[in-house]
C-alpha cells in the first residue's frame, strides 16, 4: 500500500472536483473493512447498513495489524462511544431542541432542563464524550459528559432568529476564556526537544528559537477550561520547562512541588 | 521511474508542525542537511499543493475551526504530468457515466481534445493507464469477454441513501480521528463528503454537516509517520530486513540529502546506515509518535523512533524459524514495557491521594483510565494503592509525576528519592517567583 498515488495528487483531485468525480481506492474500502471489525461499529452504524457496506466491499482482503502493530500508554477505550451521539447529533443537525436530564458532579440528578445542543466533543486524553450545550432556562452555556445525561427528549424548535443569536453566544463563548503562558525549556534539556514539543502539540502555540542561547521558547494560547490540562502536562515534564509567565501556572506549580515535597515529608522550604 | 521520496517534506513539516515558525530559511535548511536553494524548491512545492496559503498558518490552532488534519495535504503531494492531469480525469468522468472498452475511451479522448492543442493519447498510455485504475481499485472490469468494458468502481457511495451516507460519514470520522491508522479514513472521509454533496442541491449545503464532531488534544503530526508505516508492516509480513539511515536525536539535523548531487555533500555529515531485521511497530498515545523494534544482525533487541528513520529499503528475507525465535523474545521482553523499554522488571507501588469526596473521584477514574495493566491493590476513603510491573521508571515516572501532589511514590526506593529531588527543583525554579503570585 503506497500513501503516496497519483490518484490522491492534489493537482489530480482538483480536476476531478470541477467535473463532479471522485474516486475510492482499494486502500480506502480496506480501511474502512478493518474499522467494521471494531466494536464501534456495532454501536455506531446500523445492522442494515453494515451489511450493506459489507456487500459492497467484501471482495477486499482485510489488513490484520495485529501483532506487528502495537499501542501503548493508550488509555482504556470503555466510552468510545455512546448511544445518544446518534440522537444528539441528529438534533444539531436539524436545529431541534431537547430537554435534558443530567447527574451533576455532586451526583444529583437534575430535573429536566430545556436545552439547544450545540456540539459533541471527544477529548483525546480522557478518551470520552461530551455535549456542549446552551441551557434555555438559566441562559448558560454548560458542557456535560454523555456518560452523565440520563435521559433525553424532544422539544419543538424555537424561532431561527433566537437559535442563531444562540449559536452565535456559543461561538463566542468558545474563544472568549483564552489564557497565554510562555514555557522555556532549559537548555540542558534541549536533547529531549521532539519529545517536549510533542507534549506541547495539541495545542495552539508558537515557537521562538534563540540562536546565541540555543533556547527554545513556547507561547502557548489556550482556553481557561483547558488550564488543569496545561498543569498536568507540565507536571509531566517536570524539570525539563519552566513557566516564565503566566502567574496561575507559576503558582499552581510552586503549590504541586510544595505539596508533593510534605507528602514525602519534607514541609522546610 | 524511481519512486518519488517525501523523507524531506514529512521531515520539513513535522519540524513545522512542531516548531511552528521558530526557525528562519537557513536555520531550517540547517537542520533538514540541505541546501538553501533545495529548502525553496521544496516549500514552494508543498505551497503549491496547500493552495499557496502560508504553511505556518496550517498549525495556528482553532478549536472552533473545522477539525480537518492540516498536515493530509503531505499525501496529497506527489507531483503528476501535466498530460496526466488532463487525461486521467478525462477517462474517470467518462466511466462514470458509461461503462467503455479502451478503445471506446481512446475515440471519446480524441474526441473532448479535438479543439485543444493536446496530443490525443494512443493506445497504449490508454491501456496502461486503465492498468494503474484498475490495479488501485479505482476502476473495475465487468464480467465477460474481450473487449473489456471498464466501469468507476465507486459502488460503495452509490448503493448508499443520502441518509446512510450521513451515518457512514458521521462513523468515518469518529474511526479516523480516534483510531490508527488514519490517514486511508481521512481520504475516505474527504471522498464521502463529496458523494454527501452531490445529493444535496447547493442552496441548501450547510458546512455543519460534514463538521460533525469536535476532537480535542489531537497529535496531529503522528499522520506523517504513517507514510512508513505500510512500508514497514510489509517487511515486517514478509519477514525481510531493512536498511535506513537514522537521525537520533543527538544529531541536530533531520533530513539529509542523498548523495547524489556533489553540491550536497558535506564532509562533516557523518550518515550511519542501520540494517535491521523489523518486528513490531508501537504507538505511543502519552506523546503521539511512533517507534520501530526488532533486532540487528547481532541478535540485539533494537528500538528507533520512526520519526527519525528516512530512506528505507529492503534488504534479505530471513528464515521462518528466525523471526519467530526473535519476535518471541520481543514479546517476552516488552510483556511489561510501559512504552518500549527493555529494562529489568520492577514493581512500581504508588500511593494516590483522593480528590475531594466526590462521588466520582477523579484521580482514581484517571488511574484507572490510564493506568494499563497496574492494579489498585489497597483503598480506603482517603487514598488508594496502586501497584505495576514495569520494565524500568523512566517510561512511567512522567505519568506518576503528572499528578502531582496526588501521588507519592513508595517504592522502589530510588523512584522515591528522584522525584523528591525532582520537586525540589521545582520548588526552586517558582520560589523566585512566589512574590508576583
Amino acid at each position: 500500500m503506497n500513501l503516496f498515488e497519483k490518484i490522491f495528487s492534489y493537482q489530480l483531485t482538483s480536476v476531478l472536483e470541477e467535473h463532479g468525480t471522485y474516486t475510492l481506492t482499494t486502500q480506502e474500502r480496506i480501511w474502512l473493512k478493518t474499522m467494521l471489525d471494531h466494536p464501534i461499529a456495532g454501536e455506531a452504524l446500523s445492522a442494515d447498513l453494515i451489511a450493506k457496506i459489507i456487500d459492497c466491499i467484501s471482495e477486499e482482503q482485510q489488513l490484520l495489524f495485529q501483532p506487528a502493530l502495537v499501542e501503548k500508554a493508550g488509555s482504556h477505550q470503555y466510552h468510545m462511544y455512546h448511544t445518544l451521539i446518534q440522537p444528539l447529533r441528529k438534533s444539531i443537525r436539524q436545529q431541534e431542541c431537547v430537554s435534558i436530564q443530567y447527574e451533576n458532579k455532586h451526583g444529583q440528578v437534575t430535573g429536566m432542563q430545556p436545552a439547544v445542543p450545540w456540539r459533541l466533543e471527544f477529548s483525546m486524553v480522557k478518551r470520552e464524550w461530551y455535549l456542549i450545550w446552551y441551557n434555555l432556562r438559566s441562559q448558560v452555556a454548560m458542557t456535560t459528559r454523555l456518560i452523565r445525561i440520563t435521559q433525553i427528549e424532544d422539544l419543538p424548535a424555537i424561532e431561527s432568529t433566537q437559535y442563531n443569536q444562540i449559536q452565535q453566544y456559543m461561538e463566542q463563548k468558545a474563544t472568549a476564556n483564552q489564557h497565554q503562558a510562555l514555557i522555556q525549556i532549559l537548555p540542558q534539556y534541549n536533547i529531549e526537544l521532539s519529545r517536549i514539543l510533542h507534549a506541547f502539540s495539541c495545542f495552539e502555540k508558537q515557537v521562538e528559537f534563540s540562536e546565541d542561547t540555543q533556547t527554545y521558547r513556547i507561547h502557548l494560547v489556550f482556553d481557561g477550561s483547558e488550564t488543569h490540562y496545561v498543569l498536568s502536562k507540565l507536571r509531566s515534564l517536570g524539570k525539563r520547562v519552566v513557566v516564565l509567565e503566566n502567574n496561575y501556572l507559576q503558582w499552581r506549580l510552586f503549590d504541586a512541588s510544595t505539596k508533593a515535597l510534605s507528602r514525602y515529608g519534607i514541609d522546610q522550604i | 521511474m524511481a519512486k518519488e521520496s517525501f523523507d524531506k517534506e514529512i521531515q520539513y513539516l513535522r519540524m513545522l508542525a512542531l516548531t511552528g515558525n521558530a526557525y528562519n530559511r537557513q536555520q531550517f535548511a540547517g537542520r533538514l542537511g540541505i541546501s538553501i536553494h533545495t529548502f525553496d524548491k521544496t516549500i514552494r512545492k508543498l505551497r503549491e499543493v496547500n493552495g499557496e496559503q502560508d504553511l505556518n498558518d496550517l498549525f495556528r490552532y482553532s478549536y472552533v475551526d473545522s477539525a480537518e488534519p492540516t498536515l493530509l495535504f503531505l499525501y496529497r503531494a506527489k507531483s503528476i504530468k501535466e498530460s496526466e492531469s488532463q487525461r486521467l480525469p478525462m477517462i474517470l468522468t467518462a466511466l462514470k457515466q458509461q461503462t467503455m472498452t479502451a478503445t471506446q475511451l481512446l475515440a471519446y479522448c480524441d474526441e473532448q481534445l479535438i479543439d485543444s492543442d493536446t496530443v490525443p493519447p494512443d493506445e497504449k498510455t490508454i491501456r496502461s493507464d486503465l492498468r494503474y485504475l484498475e490495479e488501485i481499485g479505482v476502476i473495475c472490469r465487468e464480467p465477460g469477454t474481450r473487449p473489456y468494458h471498464y466501469r468507476l468502481n465507486n459502488d460503495l457511495t452509490d448503493c448508499l441513501t443520502q441518509a446512510e451516507l450521513i451515518e457512514l460519514y458521521e462513523f468515518v470520522d469518529i474511526m479516523a480521528n480516534t483510531q490508527i491508522p488514519s490517514v486511508q479514513g481521512y481520504l475516505l472521509r474527504d471522498n464521502l463528503k463529496k458523494a454527501l454533496q452531490a445529493t444535496i442541491p447547493a442552496e441548501q449545503w450547510d458546512q455543519r454537516l460534514i463538521e460533525p464532531f469536535h476532537y480535542k488534544y489531537h497529535y496531529d503530526a503522528r499522520i506523517l509517520d504513517e507514510a512508513h508505516l505500510y512500508t514497514l508492516l510489509q517487511m515486517i509480513r514478509a519477514r525481510r530486513q531493512i536498511s535506513f539511515q537514522y537521525f537520533s536525536t543527538k544529531v541536530k539535523n533531520n533530513y539529509s540529502a542523498r548523495q547524489t548531487n556533489p553540491l550536497f555533500t558535506d564532509e562533516n555529515t557523518v550518515v550511519h546506515r542501520h540494517i535491521v531485521l523489523p518486528l513490531q511497530v508501537v504507538y505511543d498515545h502519552q506523546y503521539g509518535r511512533w517507534y520501530l523494534l526488532g533486532v540487528n544482525p547481532k541478535g540485539q533487541i533494537v528500538k528507533f523512533r520512526m520519526s527519525g528513520m528516512i530512506d528505507i529499503v529492503e534488504e534479505k528475507q530471513q528464515s521462518e524459524e528466525h523471526v519467530a525465535k526473535y519476535l518471541a523474545k520481543l514479546q517476552r521482553k516488552t510483556q511489561y514495557s510501559w512504552l518500549v523499554d527493555t529494562g529489568d522488571t520492577i514493581t512500581v507501588q504508588a500511593r494516590f491521594y483522593k480528590a475531594d469526596p466526590l462521588p466520582t473521584d477523579f484521580i482514581r477514574e484517571r488511574v484507572v483510565l490510564q493506568g494499563q495493566w497496574g492494579q489498585i491493590t489497597d483503598e480506603n476513603d482517603e487514598w488508594f494503592i496502586y501497584e505495576i510491573q514495569v520494565n524500568g521508571y523512566i517510561e512511567i515516572r512522567p505519568w506518576l509525576r503528572s499528578f502531582g501532589s496526588s501521588c507519592e511514590v513508595l517504592a522502589p526506593a530510588e523512584l522515591r528519592q528522584s522525584l523528591i529531588d525532582e520537586w525540589k527543583e521545582i520548588q526552586a525554579y517558582y520560589e523566585s517567583v512566589r512574590e508576583d503570585f
